[in-house]
């Protein structure tokens, strides 16, 4: 059995993992980047997703990091810290794109009935035309030129 | 004074045209809209035979965004009062004729049609709730009730009257998941006089509700979400 990390004062992250970590960490960025290049990413959206990159760097160069943060949090083994934080951050992600999504479904749903809207004006208003002149019954004429429309 | 009637119409090819003829017999002065909420069927055809004037959504986007729709439409063209309801033929235009009479008379900015009210007479043939109906029929009611501190009968009407107050409120604030009640609570809360009116209504005229126990349990549940997160929505939002 291995000591625990708050027991022998030291983290265990062999220098093969810090380099697979930084490597896939640069990875992860690269693809962001070109994600953006390819205008399948806007950029505003793309913020969130480089501070994660650049967390998987640093943690990866200086695994003293990943120690502090656990004896803050007062985690005595640093893997269980870095999976809480990691969750946490992907709760707190997966929040933030429902919040984006439940505005752009108001955004649809607005455009969707101005649009609805506009074109039942428009028929209305090619409706009333012929009859134009007839301005005391406005409402039932324009009611019968739809029928004979139709 | 003028008057829009609208109705949200969702794939309702077969009981629309009967709507529409009933509502320009008992109500000929109003002028009608049929909100097609994106059917795939032949309802806005239908509607434009039956002489209404068809606003169509792109897409199905929900009973809620569909009343909106009439809504924004009656605050833009200019109406006084407006009034909507159900295209399958289970609410009587010569009732919500009487719920347009207490908005033009200015007794009321929202009047909902009661099929429950103890004033609500029951003729054969008339509306008769399904079990689950009930179940969720009086939780709603009960806990509308206490949240609003005003007794409400009929939540899920859809047969409702309004003036312009209301038509400012609702084409901007509408919930598309949950229309017929969160829109009772925040109407109250905005301070709007909201009226019940004891109303006959008659069985569906065709399909079938789309109520089964387990769809009425997870609709009761997210009422209550609703219901709980309106009580903390600001109180004056301006209706004008």
């Amino acid at each position: 059995m291995l000591p625990l990390a708050a027991e022998t004062g030291q983290v265990h992250l062999t220098s093969q993992t810090r380099i697979v970590a930084a490597v896939l960490a640069l990875f992860f960025m690269l693809m962001i980047l070109e994600l953006i290049r390819r205008d399948r990413l806007q950029e505003r959206y793309s913020v969130i997703w480089f501070v994660a990159g650049l967390g998987m760097l640093a943690g990866a160069a200086f695994p003293g990091l990943i120690e502090v943060v656990a004896n803050l949090m007062g985690v005595r083994n640093t893997n269980v810290a870095l999976f809480s934080i990691v969750l946490l951050l992907l709760l707190g992600l997966a929040l933030n794109f429902s919040v984006i999504m439940s505005r752009q479904a108001a955004q649809i749903t607005r455009l969707a009935q101005e649009r609805a809207i506009e074109k039942a004006q428009k028929e209305a208003a090619a409706a009333e035309k012929p009859l134009g002149k007839d301005a005391g019954s406005r409402n039932s004429s324009a009611i019968s030129t739809t029928e004979d429309a139709a | 004074m003028r008057t829009l009637v609208f109705i949200p119409a969702w794939n309702e090819e077969a009981a629309l045209p009967g709507v529409i003829a009933d509502v320009r017999k008992a109500i000929p002065e109003a002028d009608l809209l049929v909100v097609d909420d994106g059917s795939a069927d032949a309802t806005a055809e239908r509607a434009r035979e039956a002489g209404a004037l068809v606003a169509s959504l792109p897409f199905n986007q929900g009973l809620g965004a569909a009343l909106q729709t009439g809504y924004l439409y009656a605050l833009r063209n200019g109406y006084d009062a407006c009034a909507h309801l159900d295209a399958d033929g289970q609410h009587p235009a010569e009732e919500v004729a009487r719920l347009l009479a207490e908005v033009t008379a200015d007794r009321a900015d929202l009047v909902i049609g009661s099929r429950y009210h103890s004033g609500a007479v029951a003729v054969s043939g008339d509306y008769r709730p399904t079990f689950s109906r009930r179940i969720g029929t009086s939780v709603f009611r009960f806990f509308l009730t206490l949240a609003t501190r005003q007794r409400f009968t009929d939540t899920t009407s859809g047969m409702r009257a309004a003036n312009r107050r209301v038509m400012a409120l609702f084409s901007r604030h509408y919930s598309p998941d949950f229309a017929e009640i969160e829109s009772l609570q925040l109407a109250v809360r905005q301070g709007l006089r909201v009226e019940e009116l004891p109303v006959r209504m008659l069985e569906r005229a065709g399909g079938s509700s789309f109520l089964t126990p387990l769809r009425s349990a997870f609709f009761i549940f997210k009422g209550l979400v609703v219901l709980l997160v309106g009580q903390f929505r600001p109180r004056h939002m301006g209706t004008e």
